[in-house]
């Protein structure tokens, strides 16, 4: 079973002003809050004021740009104080979204795919989304055995809080899900665990 | 039309789990009507597509292919839907017009290939259908999903040997949006729904460096209804499990590391692929079914010495990154010794057993 190497991981964009955009959704979390500073700066006053800004304080590094977001006169800013806080809060934002909507999303790997999980969902095409990655590779990973996602995984091989059983972390991404895969590490011989290494966060 | 399916009725019924103690046995005839995928000596890993037209007089016959453990099999996949629901058959909501196409695709290519079997009746979208085989005698509106049992996809694969994936063709790419897969070799169907062709072969080595994705896709992308074309592939696992998914790896894997070279000839089975990939009429989709043949080494040697042979040869020159990816490094080299006692070392015919003067499975 190949680990390393495949390549299904998502390409990212760079955030810029979708110009045929009516409306504006930009939603983010932690170090995203960067890319949307730039993002915000790059609009016209007329497209900074159809933005509605989502922007979620939790963050793996540390990041906070809440402040400096502040500072743009945008139509709406709401805070989160969890990343799925602000994903529910784009779904419900989403729900009564007119045509003409586009999103620009940007944060970890983790909040990227479960907003787009929500984006997907309301038929949102890709050319109607863009997304940038910021802040650290953490991995939201899948258990192929018991169907537990786990949040922020550092490490190659780590202990699925849902069937406690060791999993290694596949470079195999799903969107659908969100997730990498996580697959029973000792599979062959129980107790057998392979070398642990820092992912490539 | 084939000498095979006559046994079907007659076949008891065999098992693919260890609580059934794996009661699968192949037929000396079985044995002999495989697709056996290696031309060569020495296996190249290779896109190998041709038309899907009948060849031979073993299982590429038919447009679908069944044998003698199709009854079986239709209860193993039964089993597998009722004990993990939702993990083994997966169908996005705008996959229905796909749905119907392969009913349709199956069931016409049942009924004219095996007429002794199943029958269609059609009365415009009035269907009649008979699965004599599973007792099976419905009357159905073709397009309404209401009546049917279950979905229409579900319903017509539940009588099927094989698994099948069936994809939408979207931004010039191919996208799993519905699969049966109770028989997956070491895939999540949950995990890959909705990637399309380059994510989905995420997981093969070489494919990206060697540019056959992109060669292959640019292919299937131009594939019109009514032309089917076919691979083969191949891997190896221990003992007769159809059900290898990454799901339940923690209840299959251990076995991989009991092989030894004096059991390796009742334990280790080829498992054999014969995917026809068919476009499919109305949702201009691509169904891609994967129907999956099981024989143990043993099994090849009594009924097929010279598949035997050639086997060990394309194992003993393998690629071990190959192996690494079918999942076999743990005991390759036990199945290599294995064999290696029943090669003598003879010349063997080149080409797929289903061309003239292709190899032929030996002794009498």
């Amino acid at each position: 079973m190949l680990i390393t190497g495949i390549k299904s991981r998502p390409v990212y964009d760079e955030l810029t002003p979708m110009a045929d955009g009516l409306v504006h959704i930009a939603a983010a979390q932690g170090s995203g809050g960067g890319p949307l500073l730039r993002l915000l700066g790059d609009m016209t006053p007329e497209q900074r004021a159809a933005t509605t800004v989502l922007y979620s304080t939790e963050s793996f590094t540390g990041h906070n740009h809440l402040a400096a977001l502040q500072a743009f006169d945008v139509f709406d800013l709401i805070e989160f104080p969890s990343n799925a806080a602000a994903v529910s809060g784009l779904d419900a934002l989403l729900a009564t979204a007119r045509m003409g909507t586009r999103l620009y999303l940007a944060g970890s790997e983790g909040f990227i795919g479960t907003s787009m999980q929500v984006a997907t969902s309301y038929g949102m095409n890709r050319d109607e989304v863009l997304r940038e990655h910021a802040g650290s590779f953490v991995r939201r990973v899948w258990c192929a055995h018991c169907s537990h996602y786990s949040e922020n995984v550092t490490k190659r091989v780590f202990q699925c809080p849902g069937c406690e059983r060791h999993l290694i972390v596949r470079d195999h991404y799903s969107g659908r899900l969100a997730a990498f895969q996580g697959v029973k590490a000792d599979g062959e011989v129980p107790g057998e665990l392979p070398d642990n290494e820092e992912l490539d966060t | 039309m084939t000498a095979t399916p006559e046994s079907v009725e007659s076949t008891p019924i065999e098992t693919y789990t260890p609580e059934g103690e794996y009661l699968f046995r192949n037929s000396r005839e079985a044995v002999r009507r495989l697709p056996f995928p290696f031309p060569d000596d020495e296996y190249m890993y290779s896109m190998n597509l041709e038309p899907h037209v009948p060849a031979g007089d073993g299982a590429l016959m038919a447009a679908f292919d069944i044998d003698e453990h199709y009854v079986s099999e239709c209860a193993h996949r039964a089993q597998m839907l009722r004990e993990m629901p939702g993990v083994h058959y997966i169908a996005l909501p705008h996959m229905m017009e796909a749905q119907w196409d392969l009913l349709e695709l199956i069931f016409e290519s049942y009924a004219r290939d095996f007429p002794e079997h199943f029958t269609l009746l059609k009365n415009g979208n009035e269907w009649r259908w008979q699965n004599r085989p599973l007792g099976i005698d419905d009357v159905f509106t073709f397009g309404d999903p209401t009546t049917l049992p279950m979905d229409p996809m579900e319903y017509a694969t539940r009588q099927a040997q094989g698994e099948f994936v069936v994809l939408e063709e979207k931004d010039n790419t191919l996208v799993i949006g519905a699969g049966m897969t109770t028989q997956r070799a070491d895939y999540s169907l949950q995990f890959n729904m909705g990637m399309n062709f380059a994510e989905f072969h995420g997981p093969v080595p070489k494919l990206h460096e060697m540019g056959i994705l992109d060669r292959a896709l640019k292919f299937l992308l131009r594939m019109k209804p009514g032309h089917p074309v076919r691979r083969v592939n191949w891997s190896l696992t221990v003992h007769p499990r159809l059900e290898t998914s990454v799901e339940t790896l923690p209840e299959w894997a251990p076995d991989r590391a009991t092989v030894t070279p004096e059991n390796a000839g009742e334990m280790v089975y080829l498992r054999i692929e014969l995917q026809p990939l068919h476009r499919l009429p109305r949702s201009n989709g691509m169904v891609f079914p994967v129907r999956t043949y099981l024989v143990s080494l043993a099994e090849l040697v009594d009924h097929a010495p010279d598949w035997a042979k050639r086997l060990h040869r394309a194992l003993a020159s393998l690629d071990p990154e190959l192996a690494d990816y079918k999942g076999f490094h743990r005991y390759h080299a036990a199945a290599v010794a294995w064999l290696s006692q029943h090669d003598d070392g003879a010349p063997l015919a080149t080409g797929y057993p289903w061309i003239e003067d292709g190899i032929q499975p030996g002794g009498n």
